[in-house]
């Protein structure tokens, strides 16, 4: 029976072939993440197998399993516990894999990634076509592939390839996203030779054609899937220009790939393919390119476009083929059957903020900011199971922490209420989501996100209502549990005793517009919040002085973003006082104290978003009124998003 | 001239000495190099003359002396023969640019020009050893992606 969003994203839900494989949806899984859950050894863990069962799950017709590294040596390694696919004693697990797929239905396909300069993360160098050096450090130095050395790489793709489908996957896909081998024989930025290897397009794509040919021999009758750069974003630096890799395209298809997924950029190009801060769709024409360029080819293609309904367009309109989604789905795996039941207003949103990759690149297993239960799927203490004693919950505050909180707790059978001073739920992040350069919708759809699950799930809302000893004076014995989760706040009391103290402003009233400062801002603290409020008012005509205590501004931003907001700070202007704290303020300004001596900084308000402060005073309130008590996010230790949003759940899970 | 093609040295030195914070932490011997995209043969597409076999072109080189960063021009070898940490490629429209701006706040101009792809940069150490050695501080203050970029 089709489902009424199967009836309205007819495009995206209807049937495909791929090969000799029929696929019973237009999406495909991408291997976008490499989980580092495994073994340093290549081997498969038992938290990986947990963790495919629910990609398995996820209701997508092709399924492509993560990157596996196909020589020995782990020249092609790139991530620290990447899997590995050289050698016949890691069939078991991945015909578990396989299995898994097909039981859900849907087509498996194994990627096979030999990350070339980006690879040999365990050994004391990389291997390119060339020596081109690094430009990111955390990456290792190159050495040159002898043309002996790349017939043997050529041949541990081909082996690798048939060993996937010995395990029972019906394609393979190669993968030069993002600057892997692939990618760098074919680029002109790192493919330096004077051989055969080297120099024309033709020749820089030999290496490609070689590895599809013998591929394609070893795995006859299995689809194969390439992933290429329809721009590299490199192309400033000396790297392909789009019609370069377009041409590199129309190479694999004369030789017979069965699909290309089209993507964007490299992991060192100089700017955004996927963040936050690129409009979703925005790279669509390049698929759009590729499938008007190879109308026989099947198209797959997924960067930065996150949305169902875009993507059922995308296939009516011929932009490609298949969807190739990942991010998403790790924030929620459930998106297709809700997209599948119209219930998208249900789906835990992708932010786009990259902590997923931005714990590769510290060696860390990936996790997601939305959703708490990724990489914790293989241990029972984290899944929503039925509570033993239903209890009564009151839930201070409505940020992502308590809203998290309550409704896993409510999900769970407990009865669950909200209550927050303010008349709306989202607690500060709605504030700084009005503020936020990038994409407020992006952090607004979180708090809707809450708003309509706290609904569905029949969670109690009190909105207006602070929390307050008399307060929980008038409801004593009303509830078991108490769920402190009401935020940090500004500490202005350090500046109580500072000259000019009455005149400072604390950010959280100018970033929920309750406070208009004055055309010159001085902003004290260049964390996510300064920097947030001060790149918002700086576009909005400001002229705005960051005071920061630390030599450094952004110390507590994402990796991935940081770079983003430091170019906002020169973009727009912004100037910044480092390794500075503030002595008096007047209606003049601000004097701060420096290593070189005190500076005096013409203002007219003077804002203060740092230090920040964990709200305990509700504890120690509390303490005595309510059987059990807990706390969480902000209101323990001020941190971020993603650390309240975790702690709601495990709250959540626990109670 | 070996130094014309950056200008007068005692402006950079002088710009490196009133940034002498940013280098406090950095081990004596750490060195960057600065060459010119053209003049090198580091140039799109046609590398490998840059990789392998450059003339030897103006290179001017920051090294750790004496607790403080010191400016001079050296030759540049080509890639393999240059002991440096960190080097600096600039295009002409950098070059030019921060030949106008010098004796101005050239830390931000590169920073600028780095960001608009006018200057790349190689690394030729590693994360551990460029924290060991103390470049955390310089390198970000030039945006550059210290601790890994995936956008």
């Amino acid at each position: 029976m089709t489902r009424p969003g199967e009836a309205k994203l007819n495009h995206l839900f209807q049937p495909g072939k791929i090969g000799r494989f029929e696929v019973k949806n237009r999406i495909k899984y991408g291997a976008c993440c490499v989980s580092n859950y495994n073994g340093r050894d290549g081997t498969i863990t038992p938290r990986e197998l947990a963790r495919v069962r629910v990609i398995a799950g996820t209701g997508c017709g092709l399924i492509t399993n993560q990157g596996a590294y196909p020589d020995p040596l782990g020249e092609g390694k790139s991530y620290f516990r990447q899997v590995a696919i050289h050698d016949d004693k890691f069939l078991p697990q991945f015909e578990m894999i396989a299995r898994y797929i097909h039981d859900a239905g849907a087509m498996a396909m194994q990627q096979i990634l030999h990350a070339g300069r980006y690879g040999g993360i365990d050994l004391g160098y990389c291997v390119q076509p060339s020596v081109v050096p690094q430009t990111l450090p955390h990456f290792r130095p190159p050495r040159e592939l002898t043309k002996e050395q790349i017939k043997v790489v050529v041949k541990q793709h081909a082996d690798a390839a048939a060993r996937a489908i010995r395990a029972g996957f019906d394609g393979t896909e190669v993968t030069s996203f993002m600057g892997y081998l692939l990618a760098n024989f074919n680029s002109r930025f790192t493919n330096q030779r004077t051989d055969e290897y080297g120099g024309s397009v033709e020749n820089r794509g030999r290496f490609m054609r070689e590895l599809i040919d013998a591929i394609k021999q070893a795995t006859p009758d299995n689809p194969l899937s390439i992933r290429l750069n329809g721009a590299e974003l490199m192309d400033r630096w000396g790297g392909n220009t789009q019609d370069e890799s377009f041409e590199l395209m129309q190479q694999a298809v004369d030789c017979g790939v069965d699909m290309i997924s089209v993507t964007v950029g490299w992991q060192e190009a100089p700017e955004s393919s996927f963040g936050r801060d690129v409009e979703p769709g925005y790279w669509n024409f390049l698929s759009e390119k590729a499938k008007k360029m190879f109308p026989n080819v099947l198209v797959a293609f997924g960067n930065r476009l996150p949305d169902p309904a875009m993507a059922n367009a995308c296939v009516k309109d011929g932009v490609f083929d298949y969807w190739e989604v990942c991010r998403p789905l790790l924030a929620d795996p459930e998106m297709i059957h809700k997209a599948a039941e119209d219930r998208m207003e249900e789906v835990r949103p992708c932010i786009g903020s990259l902590n997923c990759l931005s714990r590769l690149f510290r060696d860390l297993p990936y996790t997601c900011t939305m959703n708490p239960m990724l990489g914790h799927e293989v241990e029972p203490e984290y899944h929503v199971t039925e509570a033993t004693e239903k209890k009564r919950i009151m839930v201070i505050g409505a940020g992502p922490a308590g809203m998290e909180a309550a409704i896993t707790a409510r999900r769970r059978g407990h009865a669950v209420t909200v209550f927050d001073k303010a008349d709306r739920i989202g607690g500060a992040l709605g504030a700084y989501a009005a503020n936020d350069l990038a994409r407020p919708a992006d952090l607004q759809s979180v708090i809707d996100y809450y708003g309509v699950m706290a609904k569905k799930l029949g969670v109690e809302v009190r909105l207006n209502t602070e929390a307050n000893a008399k307060f929980m004076r008038s409801v004593l014995h009303e509830y078991d549990v108490c769920i402190v989760a009401a935020g940090a706040r500004t500490d202005m009391a350090v500046f109580q005793y500072l000259e000019g103290a009455d005149l400072l402003v604390d950010a959280l009233e100018v970033a929920h517009g309750r406070f208009k400062p004055g055309k010159r801002v001085v902003m004290l603290g260049g964390g996510m919040i300064g920097l947030t409020i001060s790149e918002f008012l700086a576009k909005a005509g400001h002229e705005v002085t960051v005071v920061e205590k630390e030599k450094r501004i952004g110390g507590d931003i994402m990796p991935t973003f940081k770079w983003r907001h430091t170019a906002w700070v020169d973009e727009l202007g912004i100037q910044t006082v480092t390794l500075a704290s503030l002595v008096k303020v007047t209606k003049e300004g601000a004097t701060v104290k420096t290593p070189k001596g005190e500076q005096f900084i013409p203002c007219d308000s003077v804002i203060v978003s740092s230090p920040r402060k964990a709200n305990h005073d509700l504890f120690h309130e509390f303490q005595w009124m309510v059987d059990e008590l807990h706390g969480g996010g902000d209101a323990t230790v001020p941190r971020g998003l993603d650390q309240a949003i975790q702690e709601g759940y495990r709250l959540g899970v626990r109670i | 001239m070996l130094g014309e093609m950056f200008g007068d040295m005692s402006l950079w030195q002088a710009m490196l000495d009133r940034q002498r914070e940013l280098f406090v932490e950095m081990e004596a011997g750490s060195r960057l190099g600065f060459v010119s995209r053209e003049a090198s043969g580091i140039l799109p597409g046609k590398r490998s003359e840059g990789v392998r076999v450059v003339n030897e072109v103006p290179m001017m080189a920051w090294e750790i002396e004496n607790g403080g960063m010191a400016a001079r021009m050296e030759r540049f070898a080509g890639i393999s023969s240059t002991r440096v940490d960190v080097l600096l490629v600039a295009d002409q429209e950098a070059m030019d640019t921060m030949l106008a701006e010098l004796g101005g706040d050239m830390l931000k101009t590169i920073k600028r020009l780095i960001r608009r792809g006018n200057i790349m940069f190689f690394l030729f150490k590693n994360k551990a050893q460029l924290q060991d050695a103390g470049y955390e501080d310089f390198l970000e203050s030039l945006g550059l992606a210290f601790l890994g970029a995936c956008r």
